[in-house]
Parts: structure tokens; C-alpha cells; sequence
């Protein structure tokens, strides 16, 4: 019990702490590293939790995918972010202030936490982890019969994500030279001009 | 059916006049061909009407054929129960006469006196419309539509008066003569109003069979009990005096005169403004109830007859002196209705119509040779140039001056002898007022034709070389009236005041059995009789003294009685008194409330000082919008923070 | 799982097939050259309003009776049948108007239709959502067609930025709106509608609950635009290309509305109690803000964006009165809010000069005598909003009103009623420049056919609604009882 109690806590320390690196450090590839350790902290609280398959799937995804993309175009696009978090420190009180009161009332409203009768035993329902069967195998067997429509729609959800990027980046430019084989092969020789270049002269 | 054609006609003529209006050609020549084309359409229909006029007064006054004509039922609510019906009996056709007659007349002498006018289809549409609107007042045969076409002679006579639309004098008394009418409509309507209240019904012939038994009837007014029927009459006078210009709310009609001559002639004097004596003597089952009304009537009708006629001894405008004349002849009409003489006082409308239009027309055959010279100071001398005028000027004058053997001679001495007749003190006071405006009537009267048409000219050598007569189009109309204004009173008189008159006039007038002025009037002193002529020659006389044979006198008197002078020749400052009186505190208090009361107070706290605090917010709730996404996304934190805050505080709390 | 259990989706499912036919019928069109670009724009466009158009018919023969679909996390009822009748006509309506401008912006690519299906297929599950998380799906994929369209013309710096901006804020919106869900399901134990429902009946609610409801409304209120988290929308109504703009004052207004309304009425209408004062204040501030902002605005759009927020405020009344006949309130007050955006985003979208599209006020002086009709078509719709009777929009806001003084909130109901005063001014200040100043330089002659129709249309029925108010009142009412019955 200690042990998942430290875990616990080591996890969620590192976790928070990272999330706050991240919006704090210089250099933005610093930012996306702590990004990466926040990632992996939470994988970690997922296999206290129990949901090893949600770890992994963290870790593969945000971590091996996400992150690293994040690296690339952080690492391509040479911004400056120090110049645009100049204004930080001036909003910093109002927005501190802000932030602390919901906090606050975030705490007194956990704090009053409890289920309404009968609440205790959906979130049971809800919540199929068991021993016997492994977590991939559980959500295999939900995700095609009971989620079946969140499942459709998220990959619609893609879809359209998928379409909006060719969209917005794939289009025509007005100016710019593009490769076209056809035309190439087409091409016959009158077009081009074969010249002997004397050594040590131009043409 | 007749009389259906007859009221008709001129809507039609009217309607396709106004088509013609909207139908400007650019070519002049094509122009004056549509001009020519709703002259005739307008002349037509009126000619037609007048002969359809004459038939209806042969079938139903000379043959006894009254009847109503239902048209449709036009309002139907509750026990307010209105048609269109045509009611002609003898009063309505007596009044057809003149009203088709005149303007007949009238319409054909336009097309003359209005030939270079640049909108002539649109003025034959106004004077056509004018006289469907009088004709549909006449024949009415409820007191709504009575009103409806009040009111639609009183909206074509501001059109009229306003024709030069773009002379400033013509608009401002168009909007008078429309503004003192409403004085009178107000109480026209209000009349009407207190006699379906006691009546319950707004239909003449019902009203009258009812008017016995409420003899006795009290209305509540403003918390005082009243005889009925005398709140009614003298509200419903209180109309009349408005349209028939009597003193108080006459000051409409000199100004009037801004208009065309032959609106002037038409309207201001021929039949516009008699619709009160008709008014009156349509209703005289009703004023023969309420002793007080018929004494209000004659004292008003007495004392503005004299009014007028010592204004009209002292203006120097042809028109005005004509318009003050016609002021005071109403005057006659209406303390002979007064004193229960309705047959008389329409009798004298009749033959009034004839040689007032026939004068009025005739000042504007002047002020045609004259160029537009309308000042009788400038004119003088032309009588030899303009004979055929001067003819007819005189037996108009001749006429107005009661001369014998002309038609005023017949009216106005019935008239004079039924005020005699009367026997009572009202009716002295009429009769020693109208003699005395007897005499200033004929006294003005040549002063117009001497100043106008003898002594020296005093107009300058162009206007004089350009004197010339009227073409043929403006005679005929005028000798057409200068016939009627001879003949009109001895053919008529035993008709309609001798021995014939209780036959003639059937049940159209209803005159009580101790009325007896009509009975009285045939048997008057000698004196009495020849009184009116005597006077009408001495007014005669002292005119040519004055003005032909010593004009240094004239100007002596003013000279020596220079308050008495002013005093007239400003009106007995009349104007000046309403100027002051109500124009002026209205004009006061409108524009107080309007820049005290509504610019600063209402406008300043409401519209404008809620605009200008919104136009406030508003640019401030812009100046939010700054366009940065963290501060967009802080708006969106700081408001469900400001939600979640304002639930804990309030519900959970 | 059998094939009757699909049945209630079967709008959906046919939309989805048919989203994926016109892309793979799209893609294969496209060929190297411009004016091919058009052409498939053209065709995909006409396919598109024809598939929303059976959609349409697959509605209303699902129609009158409640049904669930997908355990439970899927609803079929009167009210959804109404409001996706509303949202496919209002997407029809924004694909038609958008064919002239985008071929003339150069921006006529086919995906735009596409994504415009899609975001009405994500509508669609918003309104048949029973489950929070049906909900999100519905949502996101609504709103992530909706950030790429408003970023279509890539070309145009504001386009993107107005893209970007929508994009950012509802990530924040939705990351609240998962927020208030996740409390929601810690302090009850469940997501769906109908589970949550019986929960609360009977017995105040936890304040963590409604805390919880209170970040979901924070979400939605995002959606449709509601103060205080109306801040993108004036600069995304400008930025979006016009059509775009109709689109999104329309169609996703009114499926946001209609989700707002099913989740404060259905599962939560029993907390009608605590939830209802930020209901108030979230109507009372954009009533407010709708009408005060708008009168210093010069660009249309920001004009139309500032309207959108007040109409939104006078819609939300019929949700703080949460019952029958504030629901049918809402109903009706969206279906001619449809009639007269979509009038007036036609006649903006005439508005061009030089060829060029123009969205300053000013630019519309003189166009009582350029273009007689549309002026007066516009003057109509104006009015309509401003609410004077006897034009339809009077008639919405009469119902709203009705409802709330019938509650006993008549604070509400008069500041409602003075806001549409002020709001009346700046609509006037349109017809003002409309009719009575001269332009130095006039609109172009000359409207596609396709903006006449719809302007005609349009027109018609928010001067006549008054002649037959039922056509729209009894199926508003149908809808309002069955989502209060089920």
C-alpha cells in the first residue's frame, strides 16, 4: 500500500511539476521535453490506476508521435518564444488571481464530494477492471458493441481532421514552378541546345 | 337617377382632369392640346350638371317631387347607421341651381382668365372636385355625410386658395382659411356628435320627426344641465360661422382671396361660404326649437354684416372690398334665418350667388385688362376701354345695391321687412343694422366703380395702352350671371317668399306657428319698405360727392378721424388680435415645449441621453474587443470563475 | 446488436456514406487545371444540397415518437426532428449562397461542401446526443469542420486568423465543457442523459454537480456565442469569408441551442432551480452586449456578429423560464432567426463593387437605388430583427417575452424589451444609409439567381408569417412537449 502511495505521489509531483516547466522554461525544445516527462509520469499514474493498455498507449502516441512532431516543428519553425511571452509577467497577478480562486473553489467543491444514492454503483458499472481479463482485451470488447457509435464517430473525427489539413496546406499557388513528367518526356530536342564549352572560357 | 348624374358629373370631369394631370407633355404645343382636352371634359360635365340641375328643379320644385335616393350603406356599426343617399327637395334644388349655374359659369370663364397659366388641367380637376364636393354637402341626407362633404369643399378650397403654391401670401392663406376652418368643423363635429347622443341617430329625416318630443330634452355639459337642443344648434352654428366667414372666424376669407378670381367667385362668395345659411335652413326643424340659437344666429349675422360693411368702405384691394361685401351679405342670410325667414335668407343666397359671381368675375375681367393690377389706387379711367365690363359691373352693383328693379332690390327688402317683421329685439337690432349697412353697402359699392372706372388714370402708360376687353369666352359666363342678377328676383319672388311660398318650399323648411316674421314681412309700414331704397340711393349719392365730385373730402375724413380710419382699414384689428391672442402664445408655448419640454427635458433625459450613454457603452464594449486571443481566453476564464463564484456565494453558501 | 437498433441513426449513417461518396466523387474530379476545380465545386455543391435535402425527408419519416439508438447514448424525438430539419435547410441555404462568392474569391474547392456536410453531420449528433460524451463527438466534429472552413481562404490573412482564433478559444471551450463533464460524472457516476435525469429527481443536487453543469454551459455558451464567451465571434465573423459567416450564424447556432436546450431540459431540468440565475446571466449580458456593441460597429459583418450574440440572449430567455412554453419559445424564435439570417447574409453577400466584395455600412448608400428590391429586402429583414410588427421577428420575440412574463420573470422580459429598443437603432441605421445617403460610388448592378431566389423566399415569409403562424407554432409546440415528455 505505501509503495502505490509513493508511486502515487512521486508520479503526480513529477507530473505537475513538468506541466509547469513546460510553460515556463526558455527554450521552447526544454519545454517539449518536460511535455515528454509529463506524458510518461501520467502513463505512470495510468498503471497505478490498473489501465495498462492506456499507459502504453500514451506513451506510443504522445510520446513516440505527438511529442516528437512537436519537436520537429518547434525545431523548424525558428520561433521566438521569449519575445512572445514578454507580456507574461504583467498579466501574471490578475490571471494568478483568477486562477487561485478557482482552485479554491475547485478544493472546497471536492472537498464536499459525495455520490448521490445510487451513484456508488454505476461508477462501479462504469469502471470494468478485472482481474481476469486484460484491459486490452475489456476494451476490445466495448469499444466494437457498446461505444460502437463514439467509436465510428471519432474516426470521423479524423476524417475530417485529415481534410481539413490537405485543405489548408495542400493548394495552389500562383508563382510556383512544379515538376511535370508528362510534359518533360514531351519535350523534344529543338528545346535544347548542345554546346562544346572551350576550357577556361565561359559562353 | 337624374340627380345621381347631376351630383356625378363632376367627380367624373374631376377624376379625368386629375388623369390629365399626371400626363405632363414635354412638346407645348401638345400641352395646350390636353389643356384644351380637360377644359372641355370639365366644361362639359358641369353644363351637363347644370341641366340636369334645372330638370331636378322643374320635377321637384315646381312639380312637388322630393324624394331621397339610396345609394349603399357606407357605415354600418352598432346603432350608428350611415348610407349614401341623394335627398333633393326644393331647398336642395334651389341650391343646385346656383351651385351648377355659378359654376358653370365659372369653369367657362377660367378657361379664359386662367389661359396662360402653366397647371390649368389641375386647377379644372380642383374646381370640378370643388363643386362634387358641394353638391354632395347639399344633397346630403345625414348629418355624416353633411360632414364629409364640408370637409371636402374645405379640403378643395385650401387647394384652391393655395394653387400658386409657389407664392409664399397664397400658401400661408390657405393654411389660415384652413386652420380658422377647423375652428368651425370642430364644433361642426361636436354638434353632430351631441345630436346622435340625444337622437341616436344622425339621418335628418328621423332627427326631424324626433325633434318635438325632445324639445323639452336637457343634455350635461361640463357638469351644468342644458337645453339639448340649443347645445346642439349651437355647436352645429358654431360650423357655420366658420364656413360662412361670420364674425369671430371671418378672417379666413379676405385672405382667401389669394386665390384665382374665379375660385373667388366660386368659392368665397357663390357657394362655398353660403353652406352655413343652408346648413341652417336644412336644419330649421332643429333651430326652431331653441329660441336662444335662433337669437345667437341673428345677433352674430346682424352684427357681421355691419362689420363687414364699414371694412369693405375703406379697402383699397378690388377683391377685398367684393370679399368684405360678400362677408356682409351672409350676414343678411343669417339674421334672416334668425328671425325664422329661412325662405327669405335663401332667397337672398340665390340671387346673391348670382350677382356676387357676377361682380367677382367682372373685378377679374379688371384685373385681366388691368395686367394683375388688383389696387383700385392704380386704376381709374378705363371705362371706355372695357365697356362691356363696365356694363356688367354695374348691374352687379346695381344689384348688390338693392336698386330696383335688380335682384338684390326683391331679396334684401324681404329680408329687411321679415327682421322688421319679427317683432322682437333681435329683430329691431337686425333690421336698423342691416338698414345702415344698406346704405354703406351701396356707398362702397360706387366707390369701386369710380375708383376703378372713371376719374384720371392712375395706372402707368403700359398697363394703360394694354387695357383691353375680355375675350368672348369670359363675356358670355358674365352676362349669363349679369341675366340672373336681373331677373333672378322677379321671378322668384312669388315663388319663393310671396304667396306661393308655402307650396313651393312644401316640408323642406319647417317654421313654428308663432314665427310669424315671413307672415309680418308682406304687411310693413310704407316706410319700412322704402327705407332699404332710400338709403341704397343716399349711399349711392355720397359715393359720387366723394369720390367724382369733391375726392379732397375722402381724405379729409381720414385725415380727421384718423383712429376711426385705421381702425377700419386694419380690420378693426382682428388679425392683430389672434395674432396675439392665440397664434402668438401657441407659437410661445410650442416652441417652449418643444425646446424646453421635448429637446431638453424628454429628448435630453430620454432618446438623446440614452443615445449618447449607449453610443458611451457601446464604444467602450468595442474598446474590449482587442482582437488578442489571451484575452479573449481570459474573458472566457474570468466568467465561469464569475459564474462558479456567484453559484458557491448565493446557492451553495 | 440488430439492424433496428441503427434505425433511428439512419439520417446520420446516410449523411456519413454519403459524406465519403462525394469525397472519393470529388477527389477523382479534380484534375490538374484551375477551371476543373470549379466544376467539381459546382457539382459537389449541387450533390451536397441534394443529399441534405433526402436527409431532410429521412428526418421527418423518423419523426414522432421518441426513440434511442446505440445504448441509450443516441435520441430520436420530436424536438431532434425539428431542430434538424432547421439545421440541414440552414446548411443547404449556406452551400447555395456560398457558390458565387467562392468561384470568385478563387477559393471554389469541392472539400468545402464536404466539410460543410460534415460539420451538419456533427450538428446532427448534437442534437440526437443523450450522453455527454455523444455530446463532445457532435461537437468536435462540428466545430473541427467549422475552424477549417473559417480558415478557407488561406490566401487572406484574416481568413486564417479567424480560423486560428476560433480554433484556440474552442479548445478552451471544449476543454471546459470536458471539465464540467468529467465533474458531472465524478459526482454522479454517469454520462447519460436519461440515468442522470432520475437521479436528480427529487433533492437538491451536490454543488460539485453544478459546478459541473455550470463548466458544460461555460462550453456550450462558447458554441452559441453567449457573453462572456462571445469573444471570437466578431472577429471570426469577420474574418470567415461571408458564406462562411451565413453559415456560421446560422446553422451551428441553431444546433448549439437546440443541444443547450436538451441538456439544461432533460437531464438537468430538474436543477432547473440552481442553474437557472446563470441562465439568466448569461441571457441578460448578451441581450445587453448584443445591442450596445453593435451600435458602434462600421463593418456588417461585426454588425451581424453583434446581432447574432443579442438574438442568441433573447433565445436563452425561453431556456430561463425551462418549461414547455419557454422551449417552444426557443423553437419558434429559431426557426425565424434561420429565415431572416439567411435573407440578410443574402442580401450582404450582394454587396460588391469593382467586383469585389465590400462589408463596410457605408458601402451600402444608395443601394435603395441601385438595387431596389434587395434594398427593400433588406429593409424587411432589418425591421424583422429589430422587431417591429407585423414582420415575423416581432412574433419571435412576442413568444420569448410571452413565456417569461407567463413565468414571472418579468425583470428579464424588460430588459429584453429595452435592449430590442436599442437594438432597433443600429438595424434603422442600416435602412438609414440603405435609403436616405448617396453612395459617391455605387454597389454593382446584377445578383445571381440563386441569392434572388433565396431573398425572395425569405422575404416572403418573414412578411407573411403573421397570415399562418402555425405552420411553425404547432410543430414548435409538437417539439417542445416531446422533449419535456421524454
Amino acid at each position: 500500500m505505501i509503495v502505490e502511495a509513493l508511486a502515487f505521489y512521486m508520479f503526480a509531483f513529477i507530473a505537475v511539476a513538468a506541466g509547469v516547466l513546460v510553460i515556463s522554461s526558455k527554450n521552447p525544445v526544454h519545454s517539449v521535453l518536460f511535455l515528454i516527462l509529463a506524458f510518461f509520469n501520467s502513463a505512470g499514474l495510468f498503471v497505478l490506476l490498473g489501465a495498462e493498455f492506456l499507459a502504453m498507449i500514451l506513451v506510443v502516441v504522445y510520446v513516440g508521435a505527438v511529442a516528437v512532431l512537436f519537436m520537429f516543428v518547434v525545431m523548424m519553425l525558428d520561433i521566438n518564444f521569449t519575445e512572445l511571452r514578454s507580456g507574461f509577467l504583467q498579466y501574471l497577478p490578475l490571471g494568478g488571481l483568477v486562477g487561485l480562486i478557482l482552485l479554491a473553489e475547485m478544493v472546497v467543491v471536492a472537498g464536499g464530494w459525495q455520490s448521490i444514492a445510487g451513484g456508488a454503483k454505476l461508477a462501479e458499472a462504469a469502471a470494468p477492471i478485472v482481474k481476469s481479463t486484460s484491459n486490452t482485451h475489456a476494451l476490445g470488447e466495448i469499444v466494437y458493441t457498446h461505444y460502437v457509435y463514439l467509436f465510428q464517430a471519432a474516426g470521423l473525427i479524423l476524417l475530417v481532421a485529415m481534410i481539413g489539413a490537405i485543405v489548408l496546406t495542400h493548394r495552389r499557388r500562383t508563382g510556383v514552378k512544379r515538376q511535370r513528367i508528362a510534359d518533360q518526356n514531351a519535350r523534344g530536342t529543338d528545346t535544347v541546345e548542345v554546346r562544346k564549352v572551350e576550357v577556361g572560357k565561359g559562353i | 337617377m337624374i340627380e345621381i348624374l347631376a351630383v356625378f358629373l363632376p367627380l367624373v370631369g374631376a377624376a379625368l382632369a386629375g388623369v390629365i394631370v399626371f400626363m405632363p407633355q414635354a412638346d407645348k404645343h401638345k400641352q395646350h392640346k390636353m389643356d384644351t382636352l380637360a377644359q372641355w371634359i370639365t366644361c362639359t360635365g358641369l353644363v351637363l350638371s347644370a341641366i340636369c340641375a334645372i330638370i331636378l328643379f322643374k320635377d321637384v320644385a315646381l312639380d312637388g317631387n322630393a324624394r331621397v335616393t339610396e345609394l349603399f350603406t357606407w357605415i354600418d356599426s352598432g346603432s350608428l347607421e350611415v348610407s349614401w343617399a341623394l335627398r333633393v327637395d326644393q331647398l336642395t334644388s334651389v341650391m343646385m341651381i346656383v351651385v351648377t349655374g355659378v359654376s358653370a359659369m365659372v369653369h367657362i370663364y377660367s378657361c379664359g382668365y386662367m389661359h396662360h397659366d402653366k397647371s390649368i388641367p389641375r386647377f379644372m380637376s380642383y374646381l370640378s372636385l370643388f363643386t362634387y364636393f358641394m353638391l354632395m354637402l347639399i344633397t346630403s341626407d345625414n348629418l355624416v355625410q353633411l360632414f364629409f362633404g364640408w370637409e371636402g369643399v374645405g379640403l378643395a378650397s385650401y387647394l384652391l386658395i393655395g394653387f400658386w403654391y409657389d407664392r409664399p401670401s397664397a400658401n400661408s392663406a390657405a393654411i389660415k382659411a384652413f386652420v380658422v376652418n377647423r375652428v368651425g368643423d370642430f364644433g361642426f363635429a361636436l354638434g353632430i356628435f351631441a345630436t346622435f347622443m340625444l337622437f341616436d341617430t344622425v339621418n335628418l329625416d328621423t332627427i326631424f320627426e324626433a325633434v318635438p318630443g325632445k324639445a323639452d330634452a336637457t343634455l350635461n355639459v361640463f357638469g351644468g344641465e342644458f337645453h339639448a337642443l340649443t347645445v346642439c344648434c349651437l355647436l352645429l352654428f358654431v360650423g357655420a360661422m366658420g364656413k360662412s366667414a361670420q364674425l369671430g372666424l371671418h378672417t379666413w376669407l379676405p385672405d382667401a382671396m389669394e386665390g384665382p378670381t374665379p375660385v373667388s367667385a366660386l368659392i368665397h362668395a357663390a357657394t362655398m361660404v353660403t353652406a352655413g345659411i343652408f346648413m341652417v335652413a336644412r336644419l330649421s326643424p332643429m333651430f326652431e326649437y331653441s329660441e336662444v340659437a335662433l337669437t345667437v344666429v341673428t345677433i352674430v349675422g346682424a352684427s357681421t354684416c355691419i362689420f363687414a360693411a364699414t371694412i369693405g368702405c375703406v379697402q383699397n384691394d378690388i377683391k377685398r372690398v367684393i370679399a368684405y361685401s360678400t362677408c356682409s351679405q351672409l350676414g343678411y342670410m343669417f339674421f334672416a334665418c334668425g328671425v325664422s325667414a329661412y325662405s327669405a335668407g335663401i332667397f337672398h343666397l340665390m340671387t346673391h350667388g348670382f350677382f356676387k359671381a357676377l361682380l367677382f368675375l367682372g373685378a377679374g375681367s379688371v384685373i385681366h385688362a388691368m395686367s394683375d393690377e388688383q389696387d383700385m389706387r392704380k386704376m381709374g379711367g378705363i371705362w371706355k376701354h372695357i365697356k362691356v365690363t363696365y356694363i356688367l359691373m354695374w348691374i352687379g352693383s346695381l344689384a348688390l345695391a338693392g336698386i330696383p328693379p335688380f335682384a338684390g332690390f326683391y331679396s334684401k327688402d324681404i329680408v329687411l321687412e321679415a327682421a322688421w317683421g319679427a317683432h322682437t329685439g333681435v329683430g329691431q337690432y337686425a333690421f336698423w343694422l342691416g338698414i345702415t349697412a344698406a346704405f354703406l353697402t351701396a356707398f362702397y359699392s360706387w366707390r369701386l366703380l369710380i375708383m376703378t372706372f372713371h376719374g384720371t388714370p392712375r395706372a402707368d402708360e403700359t398697363t394703360m395702352a394694354h387695357v383691353h376687353e375680355s375675350p368672348m369666352v369670359m363675356v358670355l359666363p358674365l352676362v349669363v350671371l349679369a341675366a340672373g342678377a336681373c331677373l333672378a328676383g322677379v321671378l322668384a319672388y312669388d315663388l319663393m317668399v310671396g304667396h306661393h311660398m308655402a307650396e313651393f318650399w312644401g316640408k323642406s323648411i319647417v317654421v313654428l306657428e308663432h314665427h310669424k316674421a315671413m307672415e309680418n314681412a308682406h304687411h310693413v309700414p310704407l316706410w319700412v319698405k322704402l327705407l332699404p331704397l332710400v338709403v341704397g340711393v343716399a349711399g349711392i349719392a355720397m359715393a359720387y360727392v366723394f369720390y367724382m365730385f369733391a375726392p379732397g373730402i375722402p381724405g379729409a375724413i381720414a385725415a380727421r378721424f384718423q383712429g376711426i380710419y385705421q381702425f377700419l382699414l386694419n380690420k378693426w384689428y382682428f388679425d392683430e388680435l389672434y395674432d396675439k391672442v392665440f397664434v402668438k402664445p401657441s407659437f410661445y408655448l410650442g416652441r417652449n415645449l418643444w425646446k424646453t419640454g421635448d429637446g431638453t427635458l424628454i429628448d435630453g433625459l430620454g432618446p438623446d441621453g440614452v443615445s449618447a450613454a449607449v453610443k458611451n457603452i457601446a464604444r467602450r464594449a468595442s474598446a474590449l474587443q482587442t482582437g488578442y486571443l489571451y484575452h479573449y481566453a481570459f474573458a472566457m476564464l474570468a466568467g465561469i470563475v464569475v459564474l462558479v463564484t456567484w453559484y458557491l456565494l448565493t446557492k451553495a453558501g | 446488436m440488430s439492424i433496428d437498433q441503427i434505425i433511428p441513426a439512419l439520417p446520420e449513417i446516410f449523411v456519413a456514406c454519403m459524406i465519403m461518396a462525394l469525397l472519393m466523387l470529388g477527389v477523382f474530379q479534380k484534375g490538374a487545371l484551375a477551371d476543373q476545380d470549379v466544376k467539381s465545386f459546382r457539382l459537389i455543391s449541387g450533390l451536397s444540397v441534394g443529399v441534405l435535402g433526402l436527409t431532410i425527408l429521412l428526418v421527418v419519416m423518423l419523426a414522432d415518437r421518441q426513440l434511442m439508438a446505440f445504448n441509450n447514448m443516441f435520441v430520436v424525438d420530436g424536438f431532434a426532428t425539428y431542430a434538424k430539419v432547421l439545421v440541414l435547410i440552414a446548411s443547404g441555404c449556406a452551400i447555395v449562397l456560398s457558390a458565387g462568392y467562392m468561384e470568385r474569391n478563387g477559393v471554389a474547392r469541392f472539400e468545402y461542401a464536404v466539410l460543410v456536410v460534415f460539420a451538419t453531420l456533427g450538428m446532427m449528433m448534437m442534437i440526437s446526443a443523450n450522453d455527454l460524451i455523444s455530446l463532445y463527438m457532435g461537437l468536435e466534429m462540428q466545430s473541427l469542420s467549422l475552424y477549417v472552413i473559417a480558415s478557407f481562404q488561406r490566401d487572406d490573412q484574416r481568413s486564417t486568423e479567424a480560423g486560428l482564433k476560433y480554433f484556440v478559444l474552442g479548445a478552451l471551450a471544449s476543454g471546459m465543457l470536458l471539465y464540467g463533464a468529467s465533474m458531472v460524472y465524478g459526482f454522479s457516476g454517469t454520462t447519460n442523459f436519461s440515468v442522470l435525469a432520475d437521479l436528480l429527481k427529487g433533492g437538491t443536487p451536490s454543488v460539485g454537480l453544478v459546478v459541473g453543469i455550470v463548466f458544460v454551459v461555460a462550453g456550450l455558451a462558447f458554441k452559441v456565442s453567449a457573453v462572456p464567451f462571445h469573444m471570437w465571434t466578431p472577429d471570426v465573423y469577420e474574418g470567415a469569408p461571408t458564406p462562411v459567416t451565413a453559415f456560421f450564424a446560422v446553422a451551428p447556432k441553431i444546433a448549439a441551442l437546440a443541444l443547450f436546450t436538451r441538456v439544461m431540459m432533460e437531464p438537468f431540468g430538474e436543477a432547473a432551480d440552481s442553474w437557472r440565475q446563470v441562465i439568466i446571466f448569461i441571457s441578460v449580458a448578451s441581450m445587453i452586449l448584443g445591442a450596445v456593441a453593435a451600435v458602434a460597429q462600421k463593418n456588417i459583418k461585426r454588425l451581424m456578429a453583434y446581432s447574432s450574440i443579442g438574438h442568441v440572449g433573447y433565445a436563452l430567455i425561453g431556456l430561463c423560464v425551462a418549461n414547455e412554453t419557454g422551449v417552444r419559445g426557443i423553437l419558434v424564435y429559431l426557426a425565424i432567426y434561420l429565415v431572416m439570417n439567411v435573407g440578410a447574409f443574402a442580401c450582404i453577400l450582394c454587396m460588391k463593387r469593382g467586383d469585389r466584395m465590400v462589408e463596410q455600412i457605408s458601402d451600402l448608400a444608395g443601394m435603395s437605388k441601385t438595387h431596389p428590391t434587395i434594398a427593400f429586402a433588406f429593409l424587411v429583414f432589418m425591421f424583422s430583427m429589430a422587431g417591429v410588427p407585423p414582420l415575423a421577428g416581432f412574433f419571435a420575440k412576442l413568444y420569448i417575452f410571452w413565456a417569461a412574463v407567463d413565468a414571472g420573470l418579468m425583470a428579464v422580459a424588460i430588459i429584453g424589451v429595452l435592449t430590442s429598443v436599442i437594438g432597433a437603432f443600429y438595424y434603422l441605421r442600416i435602412v438609414r444609409v440603405m435609403y436616405f445617403e448617396d453612395a459617391e460610388d455605387p454597389l454593382d448592378a446584377g445578383v445571381s439567381r440563386e441569392l434572388k431566389i433565396l431573398i425572395g423566399v425569405t422575404a416572403f415569409i418573414i412578411c407573411f408569417f403573421f397570415i399562418q403562424p402555425n405552420l411553425i407554432l404547432e410543430p414548435a409546440a409538437a417539439a417542445a412537449k416531446a422533449l419535456l415528455a421524454g
